[in-house]
């Protein structure tokens, strides 16, 4: 069964004792653009992620917080620097991640239910495993219901929750997300951003979130990532001691989080002033 | 509390009578529609009796015929199977140099959009050989495959070949790469990725292809037919003006219409069928 499978996982990580599942040792990455010539995206990015870590990248548009995730997913190399993931070198394709990319990107002409089997092979799950990890997934989405339908047919709220259950399926150890909650509204956002919590404190998968926004950044993460602008860098990583689990909806009167958010606002302000001048 | 209820009561009243404003409003689109497709029988019936009227009167009927005189042609040249037999070579030429032509089209298309090396190499030449009039280049066809059913075959072939690769081809190079990334992220590859990932994104391009080229298949084989043949549609039409039995020709004329009207009726089932995950509302109000 896979949630064995998934235990035997955890057990072997967890064994490996403190090693990271994710390094990324002096990353850059240049993009070559018509305009402005060629562009440094990041400079230098260091950065160690252990097992079933909460990470959130946050920092302002165009700061190469999505490049970050995109080189760790594989999509494109590293201009320099390398990726380690378990220990591997990330060349081509990294296939142990999951990704959910910013706008929902369902398979349009697949219904709910087989975009969210989609990433279960043949070979790991037999047909009632998958239909079961489907059932399971869509339930703990608030799917129920909704397995025919096309994603065209769904809100904007449903097919991001159709989109990360896709990414969770399958159980990658590492989940990456690209502002996954960006063009949805604020009451939205909470219910999302508390749905994912509960989700992950059963799965306990890692998961590296890239967001823009302070308050979603500090509410999810156990340590929070920030990046300057272009070149990007990174700033400084704060820690978020807050308890677990946590009630988004009144994630302000929570204990630890003014304090996190001060020091990340801190940061930013000053990042303001700089460009102000 | 009842005063309550009946508030509610009066609430539900003013939103049932929106939605029957709302049904009104949609009987009366219908309405509108209903008036559309009289006047268009109007207008198709007035050119019919025009035409009727204007035969043997003020143009000689061995030019332009007339309705009742090509409706009785229609019918004796179904009864004496000679009409039969023409339509059915036709058809035959069409039902099998069409979907060979569309299926290597959109092979290759396939092919090419996800070879790079392949497309850098044969684009320019594809593009080359798209500039011929393809046409002109039946008769070449009729030397290599002689005056039977093949060389009309073959026209055919060519014809829709090229349409089904070219859309094809340019719906590899729209296509979402993202969605492709994705699959592979998932370890998706080989056959899945080719026929749940690939194929389904671009089908709109792949129906386009198809549904263009439709009306050039026929074009395909009345052009051979045109140039040498024995029987056919083409062959017919062909007959009968040089004999000015101007109504054969219109029959000819009418025959070929429901010949692309059909084919075109199926291939529109199977892509509504196939592009069902298509929101239909993107076709809504367009034209005000």
């Amino acid at each position: 069964m896979s949630s064995v499978e998934t235990i035997t996982q955890t057990r072997a990580e967890t064994a490996s004792g403190d090693n990271p599942v994710i390094r990324v040792e002096t990353v850059s990455k240049l993009f070559r653009t018509p305009g402005e010539g060629a562009i440094r995206a990041l400079q230098e990015i260091s950065l160690t992620i252990r097992y079933g870590e909460f990470v959130t990248v946050v920092g302002p548009s165009g700061c190469g917080k999505s490049t970050l995730i995109k080189l760790i997913a594989g999509f494109s190399p590293p201009s320099s620097g390398r990726i380690l993931f378990q220990g591997d070198e990330v060349r081509g394709l990294n296939t142990r991640v999951g990704y959910v990319p910013q706008e929902s990107k369902l398979f349009p002409w697949l219904t709910v239910e087989e975009n969210v089997g989609f990433g279960l092979d043949s070979k790991r799950f037999s047909r009632p495993e998958r239909e079961r990890q489907v059932s399971q997934f869509i339930k703990l989405a608030g799917l129920a219901g909704f397995e025919k339908y096309y994603p065209a047919q769904l809100s904007g709220g449903m097919s991001k929750r159709a989109s990360i259950m896709r990414a969770l399926a399958y159980e990658p150890p590492v989940i990456l997300m690209d502002e996954p909650f960006g063009p949805l509204d604020a009451q939205t956002r909470m219910v999302l951003q508390d749905e994912l919590l509960k989700i992950w404190e059963q799965k306990r998968q890692t998961i590296v979130f890239v967001t823009h926004d302070l308050v979603e950044a500090v509410a999810l993460a156990d340590r929070v990532v920030v990046m300057t602008h272009r070149p990007g860098k990174i700033k400084d990583i704060i820690d978020v001691p807050m308890a677990r689990p946590r009630n988004i909806f009144e994630i302000h009167r929570q204990e630890g989080f003014d304090e996190a958010y001060g020091r990340l606002w801190n940061i930013f302000r000053h990042e303001l002033k700089l460009r102000s001048h | 509390m009842s005063k309550d209820v009946s508030q509610e009561h009066s609430e539900i009243g003013s939103a049932q009578d929106q939605d029957d404003v709302v049904l009104k409003r949609e009987a009366g689109f219908n309405l509108r529609g209903l008036r559309i497709t009289l006047l268009r029988f109007g207008i198709v019936g007035g050119f019919l009796l025009l035409w009727q009227i204007a035969s043997g009167r003020w143009i000689e009927p061995f030019l332009i015929s007339s309705p009742s005189r090509i409706f009785a042609s229609l019918i004796t040249g179904f009864q004496s199977g000679d009409l039969l037999q023409h339509t059915w070579v036709t058809f035959t030429e069409i039902a099998i140099g069409f979907p060979a032509g569309a299926i290597t089209g959109i092979a290759l298309g396939y092919w090419f959009g996800r070879s790079r090396v392949l497309a850098e190499i044969f684009e320019p030449i594809i593009i080359a050989l798209n500039g011929i009039p393809r046409t002109a280049l039946a008769p070449l066809f009729i030397v290599w495959l002689g005056i039977g059913i093949w060389s009309k075959v073959g026209v055919v072939f060519l014809l829709t070949f090229f349409l089904n690769f070219f859309n094809t081809y340019t719906g590899m190079r729209q296509m979402d790469q993202e969605y492709v990334d994705l699959a592979r992220l998932m370890r998706v590859r080989g056959l899945k990725l080719t026929f749940r990932v690939i194929l389904p994104a671009i089908s709109p391009y792949v129906f386009t292809g198809i549904r263009t080229s439709i009306p050039f298949s026929v074009i395909g084989a009345i052009v051979g037919e045109f140039i040498a043949a024995t029987e056919g549609v083409g062959f017919f039409i062909r007959l009968s003006a040089g004999i000015f039995r101007t109504a054969d020709v219109f029959v000819g004329i009418i025959v070929l219409m429901f010949m692309v009207i059909i084919m075109d009726r199926i291939a529109g089932m199977v892509e509504k069928r196939v592009l069902r995950w298509q929101t239909q509302s993107e076709h809504v109000g367009v034209q005000g």
